[in-house]
């Protein structure tokens, strides 16, 4: 069967020509590694300026009227240096969409899903390059887009990363800016949607002969799922946005309702549904790639095999579905039917029961395991820090009563920066600590990154602790002056030691941004070979690093599941605690595919 | 007489002024002080939770720091995939949290909810319910009375800009509307919050238990003075309150312009709306 299978495999897999001009290599390549660098790239200096953002949203917390020191000049010289509220409520809305859609998404999916799907299950391209590519420029005009919104009269978007109408409308919104910034939103869309399908696609038809669902990493399930879950639903952020720049700019009336509405007018609330049938998936679109690697990197550091592959697995695509089922607890304000309402509550509390499952397979995981502290793993272990604080303290925002008070506090500005921004930062870091190697074929600075985890790891919980704290409080977020609110008065001092929190946490990435760049384009940086965490997936163990144009010499063939970590019986014929996924043992025949199993 | 009248409404009015200070500042870090009825529910259930989740943390993160500690790189891994007894650990865990946590949040709301917080019909049913219209828009909150004749948008309505005054122990229906963009009405010493859509009317229900003065703030972004849309809402014992409404009553017979039509927006109280 192997050799019919692999023969079957080499003739099907997309081979095209290696490139042969500067353009052609490193612009507009249809190589799956190629672009992966380059949404890591796009995504990483996003990143950078979204986190400057937050600084200056805790600046004005901490010295609400007082003028930024080093970037004020620069970047609010009309004022002074001083955030006004207008200029204040475009620094959030920027912030938020930067992040979600502009950074996280990129490094998570775009550079990850790209670098990692083919290599992992034994490919030697995407199943659609030519789309790729064009996923990737499309991404790059909506992040011109961005910036561009920055420098319009009235400024960038304002009406938060949200976007609800009426105020995103021409109502509350009037510049170029949000219409721009609305526009990004459609283009990015139509990226993710591009890249979703190859994903999805790649990973049902390429994967190497042996590569069957039951022995995927999670890395791929996570990334698979979530591939599904932007397929099905960012076309519906995409409806959203289009039917908001019709409002805007050619007067429809699908959102606009009140004094504006002098045609009849629409429905805000039907943008809320829309909008959040496409925002809760979307934040286990953000959590799920993150999810799949830690539940890896987890295995590997502990030299353990996962705990209950199956489960996890199961887990993971029972959240999948439940995703698209619990949005309405975003809307429990608005007025919706009580029934609905409830229905929404069963299910978010149930959605508790998959992800606890993910959880606790990773602290069984880790049990009895032999534990290597190297940075992915402390980034690992990390991941699973946050994002339990992050799921825990969901459970207050999921249930009706509480809600009534908690709602569009900075309870749940804390809540999901632990989930999706923490999570999902944790989970990118994880994997770029892991994959470095594999990326750019070097070594980072063991040492550095130790100390960048630390920092980030004590300081970003002090940051989004402290945002749990003022809002469980009452504080309501997105206020331009907190203390407008005498109730809100006597928290000044907790608010300006979260953001000395949050000014350390900015500069210790900076740490990262170092070791970062020197291992890239240093001299003395040394080489990874081909497998320097010694473990058993496909990219470690058939290839070198970095990978050649053709990724395998062979379409290699799988014998057995990604977690064969100190079998014994591998020990007994190997001398090693693990078991590439295509290797084949010495000794031959049934005995040395025996470690198939799992 | 009515001169007499007028004048013991105005010393109430005033004595009730003198009583109250400003809304007070909150002391500590913890939640609001509670001035409602039902408020307690709420703050009942998050120290429920809070003790639930700290205990599930401490739980995981125990076995983790164990972990950490015994299992490092000089101990042998064990090799497993899980076994039938380690499956049914997480198993009977997620279990237990299920139908302790989940199970009692699940039921206690339910019946918080329809009993109180989204109770309106009852509220309504009680013969002192206050019913209060607000329409919201940037970046203040307008609110109207019926006035003696029981019927909104008529010359007698009492209306007020970013004040509302109830009367303690009496339920107080508030049906929410908005001209321009989506607010949000929040009572953070109530414990409730409603959101203002446009095109739509909301209710909110509460009663107040503790007299005094306390912040109404807007808690959905709706533009750039998001942050000033702040408003007091002032408890009243049941004689002051009286004497505020009748005072207000005179003011707003006086004040009313049959010819401002913008004043005029007042909505036929809905009963399901």
């Amino acid at each position: 069967m192997s050799t019919t299978a692999v023969a079957l495999a080499e003739a099907s897999q997309p081979i095209h020509p290696p490139p042969t001009s500067f353009w052609q290599r490193y612009v507009f390549s249809i190589d799956h590694k190629v672009i992966g660098r380059q949404f890591l790239w796009s995504g990483l200096v996003f990143l950078l300026l979204g986190g400057t953002l937050a600084m200056l949203i805790r600046w004005q917390w901490a010295y609400p009227y007082r003028p930024v020191p080093l970037l004020g000049g620069l970047v609010l010289g009309k004022s002074g240096g001083v955030i006004g509220p207008a200029t204040y409520q475009q620094i959030f809305t920027t912030h938020g969409l930067i992040m979600i859609f502009f950074a996280v998404t990129p490094v998570l999916i775009g550079c990850f899903g790209n670098f990692l799907i083919p290599l992992m299950i034994g490919a030697r391209d995407m199943a659609f390059p030519k789309l790729n590519m064009f996923s990737f420029w499309t991404f790059l005009v909506s992040q011109v887009l961005v910036l561009a919104s920055l420098f319009t009269d009235l400024g960038s978007a304002g009406a938060g990363w949200t976007t609800y109408p009426p105020l995103s409308t021409n109502v509350g919104m009037p510049g170029l800016g949000q219409t721009l910034i609305v526009a990004a939103i459609f283009v990015t869309g139509v990226s993710s949607t591009m890249g979703a399908v190859n994903y999805v696609t790649t990973v049902i038809r390429l994967r190497a002969p042996g590569m069957t669902y039951m022995r995927l990493p999670l890395t791929i399930w996570g990334l698979w799922l979530t591939a599904i879950l932007n397929a099905l639903f960012v076309p519906v952020l995409g409806s959203a946005a289009l039917l908001l720049l019709l409002d805007r700019n050619f007067g429809t009336q699908f959102f606009l309702a009140g004094a504006a509405a002098v045609k009849g007018g629409g429905d805000p609330i039907l943008y809320q549904h829309l909008f959040w049938i496409f925002g809760h998936p979307e934040v286990y679109i953000m959590i799920l790639p993150a999810w799949g690697i830690v539940g890896d990197v987890v295995s590997f550091f502990a030299r353990k095999p996962h705990h209950w592959y199956r489960g996890t697995v199961g887990a993971m695509v029972v959240v999948t579905v439940l995703s698209a089922m619990v949005y309405g607890h975003h809307m429990f304000l608005t007025g919706m039917s009580p029934l609905l309402g409830k229905g929404f509550m069963l299910f978010t509390l149930l959605i508790s029961v998959p992800s606890m499952i993910v959880v606790l397979n990773w602290v069984m995981t880790v049990w009895r395991g032999s534990l290597h502290f190297d940075s992915p793993m402390l980034w690992a272990l990390g991941t699973a820090f946050v994002f339990g604080v992050g799921g825990l303290t969901g459970l207050f925002l999921g249930d009706i009563s509480m809600d009534l008070y908690l709602h569009d506090t900075m309870f749940v500005v804390g809540h999901f920066h632990f989930t999706m921004a923490a999570g999902s930062f944790f989970g990118a870091m994880t994997g770029i600590t892991f994959w470095f190697p594999k990326i750019f074929g070097r070594r980072l600075d063991e040492r550095l990154l130790k100390a960048h985890f630390w920092v980030t790891l004590v300081f970003i919980t002090l940051v989004f602790g402290g945002q749990l704290l003022v809002g469980y409080a009452g504080q309501q977020r997105r206020l331009f002056d907190p203390f407008q609110y005498t109730f809100i008065q006597g928290l000044r001092g907790l608010n300006r030691w979260t953001s000395w929190a949050a000014f350390v946490l900015f500069a210790g990435q900076f740490l990262f941004v170092w070791s970062f760049l020197k291992a890239v384009f240093g001299r003395h940086a040394e080489a990874a070979g081909p497998n320097p965490w010694q473990v058993t997936t496909l990219e470690w163990t058939e290839t070198g690093s970095p990978p050649p144009f053709h990724n395998f010499d062979h379409i290699p063939l799988v014998v057995r599941g990604p977690h064969e970590l100190s079998n014994p019986e591998v020990r007994d014929l190997t001398g090693r605690d693990f078991a590439g996924q295509a290797e084949v043992l010495p000794g031959g025949g049934e005995p040395a595919l025996a470690a198939g199993k799992g | 007489m009515s001169r007499l009248r007028a004048l013991l409404a105005a010393a109430g009015a005033l004595a009730a002024r003198a009583a109250l200070a400003d809304p007070l500042p909150e002391t500590g870090y913890g939640l609001p002080r509670d001035a409602s009825r039902d408020g307690f529910r709420v703050d009942e259930l998050i120290h429920f939770t809070l003790a639930a989740i700290a205990v599930i943390f401490a739980i995981a993160a125990a076995a983790l720091v164990w972990s950490f500690l015994k299992h490092r790189r000089d101990h042998p891994a064990v090799y497993t995939h899980g076994t039938r007894a380690s499956t049914a650990a997480v198993l009977v865990f997620v279990g237990v949290v299920l139908f302790t946590v989940d199970g009692s949040l699940f039921v206690r709301t339910l019946r918080d909810v329809d009993r109180y917080f989204w109770a309106f019909a009852r509220a309504e049913e009680d013969p002192a319910a206050i019913r209060i219209e607000v329409n919201a828009h940037q970046w203040s909150w307008t609110v109207r009375y019926p006035g003696p004749d029981g019927q909104f948008d008529t010359p007698d309505d009492i209306v007020t800009i970013d004040a509302i005054h109830v009367p303690l122990g009496a339920p107080v229906v508030i049906q929410l509307a908005s001209t321009d963009v989506i607010h949000s009405m929040y009572l953070p010493n109530f414990r409730v919050k409603q959101d203002a859509v446009p095109g739509m009317i909301t209710r909110l229900t509460f009663q107040a238990a503790e007299p005094g003065e306390y912040e109404i703030a807007c808690a959905q972004h709706c533009g750039a003075n998001h942050y000033k849309m702040r408003g007091v809402l002032t408890v009243l014992p049941p004689d002051a309150y009286r004497a505020w409404l009748e005072t207000a009553t005179a003011d707003a017979r006086r004040a009313y312009d049959p010819d401002d039509r913008e004043a005029h927006w007042g909505w036929p109280w809905r009963a399901e709306p």
